[in-house]
């Protein structure tokens, strides 16, 4: 039963691409969001499809056209897919303005990948203030804008407080099932990570439906037996599967993650009140936590300890993609975090072209030593 | 900023501007050191954090990307990035940022020593690395930490919307900043800062469009010694004394066909990028060798903040180099081929700096079509000596002088 709907959420995970299709076969526009912060809410509320662009795991060949080969291959590999044609027939690329890589990213975009607009997104990162709202508003109304010029669709603020209420229903959502999961050692770590994928790629509705017979399916299953070791896990991306068959492989259990491209998008609802575009922002002003959103006293480093002793993990794993500064600057402080409160720590470098498979294992399993000790 | 080592040299005439200016960047260490003595709260301050708002307040502030800059150039880079490698930080972050962290960790630096600060003045205009980096350094010291985000404009204008945030912003700071050290801000000494800033921004700009006469009256090396002035001091009198004296140098100069570029110059070229510190003096006599004159560099046209009023500021501020879409700062670099008869374009590849290496490639060849000029590359790094490579860079520039020569023998 359970690997029906787990099935469907593989399967759109892995082929995005046949999602594309059809959705544009459907005469559906379709708009990418890169990572890790866009207001999705207005381009599904103007009839668009949102779709994720987080790269993928491909060879380097036209990008290096573009970038030394220092920056991150995130943005590397959505110049390369952008430029190899992959996301042909798409209407724009939103891209947030959250790292130095990412601007750089919308900089080469305009003319690597001339055929695809690229919009701007700029958000304060001194978002906390009243007077950042104004800005993050004017930034929405420049998506806006930017959007109904090149797709034709319309604004309304009422459909976008319905967006919203739709977002925060898929929010809560993400929440349940990533609290079920950890009541489920026999879900694997790459099933895991496709639930959370394919909510990149699946119209939010879809996936909303997806997510509830997922819960009632596990909820009216009873746990498997495995004895698996809990663990939390942490970083931009979770989602490589020579790494997740790594985890399976030594009986690991993500019981919990502070992952960019996973449960980092759920934790914030937005609160709709009387404008809708200032709801919005105020949900962006209310996210915390992430290594991209400016954060003085570190709270994403005391928040990642809790939220892994509360979900009964043994240990943390930093999964760092390679060249990332804001998560290369945080590294010190979690991994002597995550000492101090005796939680066993390790951290794993990954790059989205290959991956040092050997050595990931041998972490991997040192990990496993020091958490079984 | 560093001197370059070379042999003892007769002492410095002291009316020079090249004396002026190093001893104003010298005294201004020496002034912090002196208030934390005196049991002063100091700060450590972002090089594009708005000048205006300590000088009008009277605050003591040194700069850690000038302290990590002399400390690379004299030769301490590779051991201080060590030790923030040691402590964690990836040698991929950048080494500015890694040796300030190791400094503030406690590590020594003769090279060019700074007390530790009681507070951080953080601007986000010329990279979000940044942020982070005063993140680390407000949280590991407990201190505060004072934000002024300017985000990275990808339009060719800067919005109204975007001038209220960051005019709110600069006025948060001041209230924040009177509260920690209990300084008052006055609008009457601001007008007077914000007229010495321009002052001393004119002069700069005056100063560095000299080197559109040929031959130009100044070697471009001297520009990356001096810009530190202009970045951290140029509120001051005696900074905008020592400009003018700088400019009426090279006008001189210029008058008796004399240059502080020694030998003849052959070639005319702009720099893109910061210097490589551990390496200045193998990247300038490299150039030189070969007859190239730098005669411009981006750091001539960023310097030039002078504008009106409270909001003409907050504009100025989101027009720094990094802040800028890829046309506009094409355009910037283009006005300064163009003006000052560059012949080539030599391109810093520099391994520290993301957001200023990111789309240079695509920059540069933009500005080698629009110039007809050769655009030539090398890998280095600002401050960790081993991101270079000496064979590298002369194998390039020697390529770059080839395709100039043949171009002018054409
Ligand atoms: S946050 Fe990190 S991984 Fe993501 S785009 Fe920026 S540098 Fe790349
Ligand atoms: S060198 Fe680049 S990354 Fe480093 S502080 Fe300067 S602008 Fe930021």
């Amino acid at each position: 039963m359970i690997s029906d709907v787990l099935a469907k959420m593989q399967a759109a995970a892995e082929n995005p691409q046949a999602l594309k299709e059809r959705y544009l076969a459907e005469g559906r526009k379709i708009v990418l969001t890169a990572p890790v912060y866009t207001p999705a809410e207005i381009i599904h509320s103007m009839g668009l499809v949102p779709m994720g662009a987080w790269g993928g795991d491909t060879q380097l060949n036209a990008a290096k056209k573009y970038y030394p080969a220092f920056l991150c291959a995130i943005i590397q590999s959505i110049t390369e897919l952008g430029m190899r044609g992959v996301y042909d027939g798409v209407s724009a690329i939103l891209v947030p303005s959250l790292c130095d890589s990412l601007k750089v990213l919308g900089e080469n975009w305009k003319y690597a990948v001339p055929e695809i607009p690229f919009i701007p997104m700029t958000y304060p990162q001194n978002r906390k203030p009243e007077y950042a709202l104004d800005f993050t508003v004017a930034g929405y109304r420049r998506v806006i804008r930017d959007l109904e010029q090149i797709t034709g669709s319309s604004f309304s603020e009422e459909r976008l407080k319905e967006s919203m209420a739709l977002y925060n229903e898929h929010n809560a959502l993400m929440r349940q099932v990533s609290a079920e999961l950890a009541a489920h050692p026999e879900i694997t770590a790459a099933e895991r990570s496709a639930i959370f994928k394919s909510a990149w790629f699946l119209c939010r509705e879809e996936h909303c439906g997806l997510c509830r017979e997922l819960l009632d399916e596990l909820k009216n299953s009873s746990a498997g037996t495995e004895k698996k070791i809990p663990v939390a896990v942490t970083g931009i991306l979770a989602d490589a599967p020579g790494l997740l068959k790594i985890l399976d492989e030594n009986g690991l259990q993500i019981v919990a993650d502070d992952v960019a491209a996973e449960s980092r998008q759920y934790r914030t609802d937005s609160v709709i009140g009387e404008d809708a575009l200032y709801s919005l922002a105020r949900k962006f002003s209310a996210r915390n936590c992430c290594s991209v959103l400016y954060d003085p006293e570190k709270k994403r480093v005391e928040a990642l300890v809790k939220t892994a002793k509360a979900a009964g993990a043994r240990g943390v794993l930093m999964i760092l993609t390679k060249f990332c500064d804001p998560e290369e600057f945080d590294y010190p402080l979690i991994r002597r975090a995550c000492t101090a409160a005796g939680l066993p720590f390790v951290s794993i470098e990954t790059d989205r072209q290959m991956e040092n498979h050997e050595q990931a294992a041998t972490i991997i399993e040192t990990f496993r030593d020091m958490m079984e000790d | 900023m560093s001197e370059e080592v070379r042999k003892p040299r007769p002492a410095p005439d002291p009316a020079s501007a090249k004396y002026k200016l190093n001893m104003i960047a010298k005294q201004a260490y020496d002034d912090v050191a002196e208030a934390k003595k005196r049991g002063e709260l100091i700060g450590w301050c972002a090089s594009n954090f708005p000048v205006e708002i300590p000088e009008t307040l009277g605050l003591h502030v040194c700069y850690p990307e000038n302290q990590a800059a002399g400390i690379a150039a004299r030769g301490g880079g590779e051991r201080m990035c060590s030790i923030a490698e040691g402590m964690g930080y990836s040698n991929d972050i950048c080494a500015y940022a890694r040796i300030s962290l190791a400094y503030a960790s406690g590590a020594e630096a003769e090279e060019q020593p700074m007390p530790l600060p009681d507070y951080v003045l953080c601007c986000s205009n010329i990279c979000s690395c940044m942020i982070k980096w005063y993140e680390n350094l407000s949280r590991e010291l407990q201190i505060p930490m004072i934000m002024i985000d300017i985000p990275f404009n990808p339009d060719y204008e800067v919005s109204d919307a975007e001038t209220a945030y960051i005019r709110n912003q600069f006025l948060d700071a001041i209230a924040q900043l009177e509260k920690i050290t209990g300084k008052k801000w006055s609008w009457d000494r601001y007008q007077e800062v914000m007229e010495i800033s321009g002052r001393t921004s004119r002069a700069w700009l005056a100063a560095t469009a000299m080197a559109r006469y040929v031959p130009s009256p100044f070697n471009g090396f001297d520009l990356l010694n001096h810009m530190a002035v202009m970045v951290t001091a140029r509120g001051k009198p005696e900074a905008a004394e020592a400009m003018e004296t700088l400019l009426k140098e090279y006008e001189e100069n210029h008058n008796k066909g004399i240059s502080t570029y020694r030998g003849e110059e052959q070639h005319r070229i702009m720099f893109e990028g910061i210097a490589c510190w551990p390496w200045l003096r193998v990247t300038s006599r490299g150039l030189r060798d070969r007859g190239i004159n730098m005669v411009t560099t981006i750091y001539a046209d960023a310097f030039g903040f002078i504008y009106e009023d409270f909001d003409g500021m907050c504009r100025a501020y989101a027009k720094v180099p990094n802040a800028i879409n890829l046309e506009y700062a094409r355009d910037k670099r283009i006005r300064l081929c163009q003006d000052n008869h560059v012949e080539g374009l030599l391109v810093h590849t520099n391994r520290s700096c993301k957001l200023w290496s990111g789309f240079m490639n695509e920059m540069s060849r933009q500005i080698g079509a629009a110039c007809e000029i050769p655009v030539v590359s090398f890998d280095g790094d600002q401050a960790d000596p081993r991101n270079f490579s000496e064979a590298q860079y002369d194998t390039r520039v020697q390529g770059l002088t080839e395709i100039m020569q043949s171009r002018k023998e054409a």
